[in-house]
């Protein structure tokens, strides 16, 4: 019984320090535990990189790789060149991500220039709206629906899980906690901001867009200016080009709002929310 | 009739929100029905059918204000969508012109406004200038509530909505 419960425990180390190597692991297993650790168990070294597979990259790797990817996306479509624009989505978008339960990320948020209805989440808190987006919107609740979606992508890893799945988050936390360079990093995520051009599966989407709804209204909004936003952007032709890659990458509008209308029933009916229509702050036609 | 049309134009500039909500037209996309109020326990005008069409003058919260036949009143916002079931093939041909691109997504202009597509997204490099200029507007959580505070937003809590079946 004893011996199982220092295996157990011995488990529980691997676990939490699985980003080390198998080698650092027994230095530091010898130091903290004080004990001779004779030889790292074939079954146990097993145990880290099944850790690891389910654990996945850090907090630090996670922004890293987010990063690289948002630097990738910028060198698509820059942002907009507007200071007070920029300041605005981001206290907008650090208030509502402030309500979710990854407050501590150091979260970004940008308009990018392009007439694209679209909008993009990486890793680690990185989120950007573009112009053609930030122009349908008609008040700061819709601004933070729409925000609210990407922040739940973030949270639920929905981007990070997709990299894992090609087997390549594992080589490349190695290869960050080894301080290699972007090189190496940007093999990892694929070629340039492609990554956030691939579709996750629809339940991501409709997940996201419930947590949308959620955090928006924890944070005092309107719970409607999401589903306010997909009504708009149904609107839209499907052959419409500014719309394309979003509607290639998501649900289409109307699905989202079917499965909003279920998801949300009559759970808002006694909230009421701001929209802040006056303090949204308006871009140059 | 020149003065109405002068006067009419003059009330599209000054008031453009308003007559653009009353342009928007709508479809019933289930059974509702019309309520005097924009809450659910307010009196019932009439009932709604699914595939009604309706025109959009409106919003609060959860509700569009609409016109459906002769009455006007107030309906639940998911059980409408926006536009008519078929979409408008007219709005096409204008967003892609504003967009500078032909229906078949072929760069028709060079007005500087540009799209982002699959190609480009791959093709695309690193700027660490961006990404710099993107981190400075950060925002700290304690200015963050400040700015909510400003917006008498208060923050409350409300569980995540389980997954419908
Ligand atoms: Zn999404």
């Amino acid at each position: 019984m004893k011996t199982k419960i220092q295996w157990l425990s011995l488990f529980g180390f691997l676990f939490l320090a699985a980003n080390c190597s198998a080698f650092d692991l027994r230095q530091s297993l010898k130091d903290k535990l004080k004990v001779d650790v004779p030889q790292v168990n074939p079954k146990l070294t097993e145990a880290v990189s099944v850790a690891k597979e389910v654990r996945g990259p850090d907090e630090t790797e996670e922004i890293a790789i987010g990063r690289q990817i948002s630097g990738n996306l910028l060198g698509a479509a820059p942002l907009v060149k507007d200071a007070k624009l920029q300041k605005y989505v981001n206290q907008v978008g650090a208030w509502v991500a402030s309500q979710s339960e990854r407050p501590d990320l150091p979260w970004h948020f940008g308009v990018i220039q392009s007439d694209d209805v679209n909008a993009f989440a990486a890793p680690g808190g990185y989120i950007f709206v573009t112009l053609g987006l930030y122009r349908l919107l008609q008040n700061e609740a819709d601004l933070a629906g729409v925000l609210g979606h990407e922040v739940g992508h973030v949270i639920r890893k929905h981007h990070l899980k997709i990299l894992q799945q090609s087997q390549l988050v594992e080589a490349g936390s190695n290869i960050l906690s080894r301080q290699v360079g972007n090189d190496k990093l940007q093999n990892l995520i694929g070629s340039g901001a492609e990554i956030v051009a691939r579709g996750l599966d629809k339940d991501a989407e409709f997940e996201a867009d419930r947590i949308g709804v959620v955090l928006a209204t924890r944070a005092g909004y309107d719970a409607y200016g999401l589903p306010g936003v997909l009504q708009q952007i149904g609107h839209f032709a499907a052959a419409d080009n500014s719309v394309a890659l979003l509607f290639k990458t998501h649900p289409l509008p109307d699905d989202r709002l079917n499965k909003l209308d279920s998801a949300m029933g009559e759970r808002f009916d006694s909230i009421k929310g701001q929209t802040l229509e006056k303090r949204f702050y308006r871009v140059k036609k | 009739m020149k003065k109405f049309l002068i006067w009419a134009i003059a009330c599209c500039v000054l008031c453009g929100a308003p007559l653009a909500w009353a342009a928007e037209s709508g479809t019933l996309t289930k059974n509702d029905e019309l309520k005097a109020q924009p809450y659910r326990d307010a009196k019932t005008l009439k009932a709604l059918a699914a595939g009604e069409k309706i025109s959009i003058l409106g919003k609060d919260g959860g509700w569009y204000k609409i016109k459906a036949g002769k009455s006007r009143g107030w309906v639940r916002m998911l059980s409408v969508r926006k536009g008519n079931a078929k979409k408008a093939a007219s709005a096409t041909g204008l967003l892609a012109l504003a967009s500078g691109r032909n229906a078949t997504g072929k760069v028709v202009a060079t007005t500087g406004i540009r799209g982002l597509n699959e190609e480009e997204l791959k093709a695309a490099s690193f700027n660490a200038d961006e990404i710099q200029l993107a981190e400075s507007y950060a925002v700290n959580q304690a200015d963050a509530r400040k700015f909510a505070a400003k917006g008498k937003l208060l923050a409350r809590p409300f569980d995540y909505l389980p997954q419908p079946q």
